[in-house]
């Protein structure tokens, strides 16, 4: 099967005009043409076959919406190629426009002063949706997502979770073959964030709808998401299924080992001793094919072992410590 | 074309959904009509024709330069594609399957339309009342005057959406549409006539874009145009129309692609 779509080597640079700070430097900035490059994507490449559920995740400004903006085509990339459903997507973004639903966290598409139903008209108009495959797709999704009661209020009386379900639902109404969203749970109470997170999860599964969604909230990863594509300082640094995440970024599972009387220093081939309080000793497990059994088999039943805890770190806990070591490795670094 | 169509509705819809503004609308008209008449009461008291112009023609062009330009508002043009460029919310409607600048013009007619009916028509039905008003020339300068009211609505639509471009490369939107607010209140006849202005500022006037908006119109139902020369200024509007909207066309381009390819 080929793929839906298709990233190689692709890179967004922005050029910005320099600015000079304080009254005098405020002339020298209209007077300059200096300007300084950002890159905001750099040579990402990855496949995306049809029905797939991906995470984009990275930190503020790890170049996500840069992403989602080349891939809907109103980004031009500076260099690679991007094909999505087989198209440049800039050079034909009203072709791409009638297959892809685009939803923006921070940016409405509702029409503010109308009813949420008058909106959906427009879209049925704008993408010439026949009228029982809208009405269908309307019923569908209105009473998943429940918007029923508030479909005939305006878009500026609704909340903002209200907002974000009448915003997903219109942009599935002209059935999109991959579906973008650039942060949808941004801003969402727990409920709400529940709410989209299965919908979304349920369109993927039900439909076979494409779903890129970026974030910075790993539940929605892991509810929707069974692949990740992580970003870090405009680059790549990990694309795979969530759970070989730990292990790809290196972090290692903890072990306690409680015991009745102290056995002693004692040194293990399977995990390395980081800590040790007598009765109590704490070890690091750096490979991830060792098994509690190996380690236990290892440490013997005549040693007077009371109690063993094994502690995964969360996804959460991983990303962090790959965030703390590579910070603290750019303040070492001149 | 039913997307535009919708558009055109929803304009109208969206204007409905403000009701007091109606009042506020008609109100602000009646006293700027009022105004305008009161300035040629007083520059004709004592006499009754000034340069060949009556008073009672002088009152008929107050009155029909609030129907020409009392429903499109070009600050609302001006601050909506603005906005939408230097916010960069235009990326929404690069997504869709639909011309922004086509968009813009279906709901803009839309809320014009609305403006038109519940607003202007009642407050030129009120001055008239008061004041009295000449009926048009001939039939065929009351059917042309109704064209010239469509090209009007067209080239201050094109003029102010150039206006909202510009804004995204020169300077705040305010400053833009102060400027077009004074420049379209003196160049386009609304507040004095060309034929009352000195030569050759008057023959300048007279052939710039901004006088298709009031000074045509209302001089093709006053008959100051005869038949052929009635066509004539039709066709060169026409023209006029045809040169903003290559330039809007071409300026959208390099504004939406600045954003494509920079970011904005």
């Amino acid at each position: 099967m080929t793929a839906l779509i298709e990233a190689r080597g692709v890179s967004k640079r922005f050029r910005q005009h320099k600015r000079f700070p304080g009254l005098l430097g405020a002339f020298k900035t209209l007077v300059t043409a200096e300007y300084t490059e950002v890159t905001a994507v750099s040579d990402i490449g990855f496949d995306i076959a049809a029905g797939e559920a991906v995470g984009y995740l990275g930190p503020n400004g790890a170049g996500k919406s840069t992403m989602i903006k080349m891939m809907t085509g109103i980004l031009v990339p500076s260099a690679g190629t991007l094909s999505v459903l087989g198209r440049t997507p800039h050079q034909q973004r009203m072709a791409n426009a009638h297959e892809i639903g685009v939803v923006f966290g921070q940016r409405s598409q509702l029409w503010w002063d109308l009813p949420v139903i008058d909106s959906f008209t427009l879209h049925q108009r704008i993408y010439d949706i026949p009228q029982a495959r809208y009405a269908e797709n309307l019923k569908r999704f209105s009473t998943l997502l429940d918007l029923t009661p508030f479909l005939d209020r305006a878009v500026r009386q609704l909340s903002l979770g209200q907002r974000m379900r009448a915003e997903i639902v219109m942009s599935l109404l002209h059935d999109p073959k991959i579906l973008f969203l650039d942060e949808p749970t941004i801003g969402l109470d727990v409920v709400a964030k529940d709410a989209v997170r299965k919908f979304l999860a349920e369109i993927n599964r039900e439909r076979g709808v494409t779903i890129i969604l970026t974030t910075h909230d790993l539940q929605d990863i892991e509810t929707i998401c069974p692949r990740l594509i992580m970003v870090d300082q405009a680059k790549l640094i990990f694309d795979g299924e969530l759970h070989r995440l730990r292990a790809a970024l290196g972090s290692a599972r903890r072990l306690t080992l409680e015991f009745v009387t102290d056995p002693g220093p004692l040194a293990l081939t399977t995990a390395t001793l980081t800590a040790d309080e007598g009765l109590r000793k704490h070890y690091l497990l750096e490979r991830e094919d060792v098994s509690l059994v190996q380690i236990l088999g290892e440490v013997g039943s005549d040693r007077g072992l009371k109690d063993v805890a094994l502690h995964e770190p969360d996804i959460e806990e991983v990303i962090r410590t790959f965030y703390q070591r590579r910070n603290a490795a750019a303040t070492v670094a001149p | 074309m039913t997307a535009y169509a919708a558009f055109a509705r929803s304009g109208f819809l969206t204007s409905l959904a403000y009701r007091n503004e109606v009042w506020a609308n008609i109100f602000g008209k009646l006293v700027q009509v009022f105004a305008r008449v009161a300035i040629w009461l007083a520059v004709y008291a004592g006499t009754m024709s000034v340069d060949g112009i009556g008073i009672k023609d002088m009152i008929t062009y107050a009155l029909l330069g609030g129907v020409v330009m009392g429903a499109t508002r070009h600050d609302r043009i001006v601050r909506q594609v603005g906005t939408a460029l230097k916010t960069g919310d235009v990326a929404v409607w690069l997504l869709k399957p639909v011309h922004y600048p086509l968009y813009m013009l279906a709901v803009e007619a839309g809320m014009s339309a609305y403006t038109f009916l519940l607003a202007v028509v009642p407050t030129i039905i009120i001055v008239a009342l008061v004041y009295g008003m000449l009926p048009p020339a001939s039939p065929f300068h009351a059917a042309m005057f109704v064209a010239f009211c469509g090209l009007s609505f067209i080239i201050h639509f094109l003029v102010a959406a150039i206006f909202g471009v510009l804004a995204f490369w020169l300077m705040t939107i305010f400053s833009l549409d102060w400027l077009l607010g004074s420049l379209v209140t003196l160049l386009s006849g609304l507040l004095v006539p060309f034929w009352f202005f000195p030569e050759p500022f008057g023959a300048i006037a007279s052939h710039q874009p901004l006088a298709w908006l009031v000074y045509y119109p209302s001089a093709v139902w006053l008959g100051q145009l005869d038949i052929g020369m009635t066509l004539l200024y039709f066709g060169i509007g026409l023209a006029w129309a045809a040169l903003l909207a290559l330039a809007l066309t071409l300026l959208w381009r390099r504004a939406s692609s600045r954003i494509t390819v920079q970011g904005g």
